[in-house]
């Protein structure tokens, strides 16, 4: 693909990426007052945070402590995500297991069951965390050769 | 559950006050105690009493529902508060879990076993269910307790009782191993459906602990203000 067409395809999409919202424990009650906040507005970064479900999103936000028993659940919502698609791991407990690491239900890291692109740590992050987390969300879409992606082999998660 | 559980725990490690020796008499839980001997007879195993705060009864394994028949039914306690049950098994990991590792990091010398003790009304077995009802009306409640075999610990279902109580029979099947008799759905709750062990036993272990040491006692981080290791990455 040619490259001016690639960095015009990409920067569309970086600037039109709907949002689905995992929220699962006290990360999700930040996650939601960074997005829907007029303080912090993540509308004037093109993040739209309102699909209807999991099959016309872009990239899904996995906040709070992820339990064995949500694992298969979070697993299947991936699945039914388009490509492409990404994953933000938002807070300590999503990231690696966080506080409750020796948890006898509590999944090591949401990276053990769908890959992750950007790791926003923190415990709750700051709004601001999550905004950079989508600006560097953004670098990444910006920067990435959808031909390659397209020939490549799909993302598969079991 | 770990939370009630806990509080429970300590509030009962106090070591069971003579009844006759508490200094204001309780007119009122004595008279409620009275009415559920009178009830029960032989199968009030144990009590005690915190005036003006409190009943605890203890019955035998075999009275378990018509306990909380005689409490709901004579004693007006309508409202099922909660049950849950108490591992009282002293931890074999140590109080703090920590132990395993201050063994290894420090050369510590190993915990002598506790002996097992029990809490107001007494026991004799590990594992005792307990339950909280309540009457909303006159705003007394009573603390029914109840030990369960240590080799197969079985109990009666309140769930006719109290339908409130299934969920948390469910809670206790699944975090303590205590078999619910009679209960209609006694399948996981909270736990994944393919899960071995019951997690909330004292001596389940916590197999992440084992892998990696507790961080608290290996990266001791210096305090700020701390004098010698104050250069590095605070500045």
């Amino acid at each position: 693909m040619p490259a001016p067409l690639t960095k015009l395809l990409n920067t569309s999409r970086k600037y039109s990426m709907w949002v689905y919202q995992w929220g699962l424990a006290c990360c999700a009650i930040e996650m939601g007052a960074a997005f829907a906040s007029p303080r912090y507005d993540v509308m004037r970064l093109g993040v739209i945070p309102f699909p209807s479900s999991p099959r016309q999103a872009d990239f899904v936000v996995i906040s709070g402590t992820v339990t064995d028993k949500m694992a298969p659940a979070i697993v299947r919502l991936y699945q039914q995500m388009p490509d492409p698609k990404y994953v933000i791991s938002m807070g300590s407990c999503a990231n690696c297991g966080g506080p409750y690491w020796d948890s006898y239900s509590v999944t090591k890291g949401v990276d053990q069951l769908i890959p992750v692109d950007v790791y926003v740590p923190g415990c709750p992050p700051r709004p601001e965390a999550l905004l950079e987390g989508i600006l560097l969300l953004q670098e990444k879409i910006q920067n990435e050769d959808m031909g390659a992606r397209w020939r490549g082999d799909p993302i598969v998660v079991s | 559950m770990s939370s009630a559980e806990g509080t429970e725990a300590a509030a009962d490690a106090a070591p069971p006050a003579d009844e006759e020796e508490a200094a204001p008499r309780d007119d009122l839980r004595e008279g409620l105690l009275e009415s559920i001997r009178a009830e029960l007879g032989d199968a009030v195993v144990g009590s005690h009493i915190r005036p003006g705060d409190d009943l605890w009864v203890r019955v035998t394994n075999e009275s378990w529902r018509t306990a909380g028949t005689v409490v709901r039914d004579k004693l007006g306690c309508t409202y099922f508060d909660f049950l849950s049950v108490i591992d009282w098994l002293p931890s074999p990991f140590g109080r703090d879990m920590d132990s395993q590792e201050d063994l290894t990091v420090n050369p510590v010398e190993a915990k002598a076993a506790v002996p097992m003790t029990w809490g107001y009304a007494g026991g004799e077995t590990r594992l005792q269910v307990f339950a909280r009802i309540y009457n909303i009306e006159l705003g007394h409640g009573v603390t029914l307790k109840v030990d369960v075999a240590d080799d197969d610990p079985t109990i009666d279902t309140w769930v006719p009782l109290f339908a409130g109580a299934n969920w948390h029979e469910r809670e206790a099947w699944e975090m303590f191993g205590v078999t619910f008799t009679g209960h209609p759905h006694l399948i996981n709750m909270y736990l994944p459906g393919d899960f071995e062990g019951n997690p909330m036993r004292k001596d389940f272990p916590l197999l992440a602990r084992r892998v990696k040491p507790w961080p608290g006692i290996v990266d001791v981080e210096p305090m700020p203000g701390g004098g010698a290791d104050e250069e590095g990455e605070g500045e």
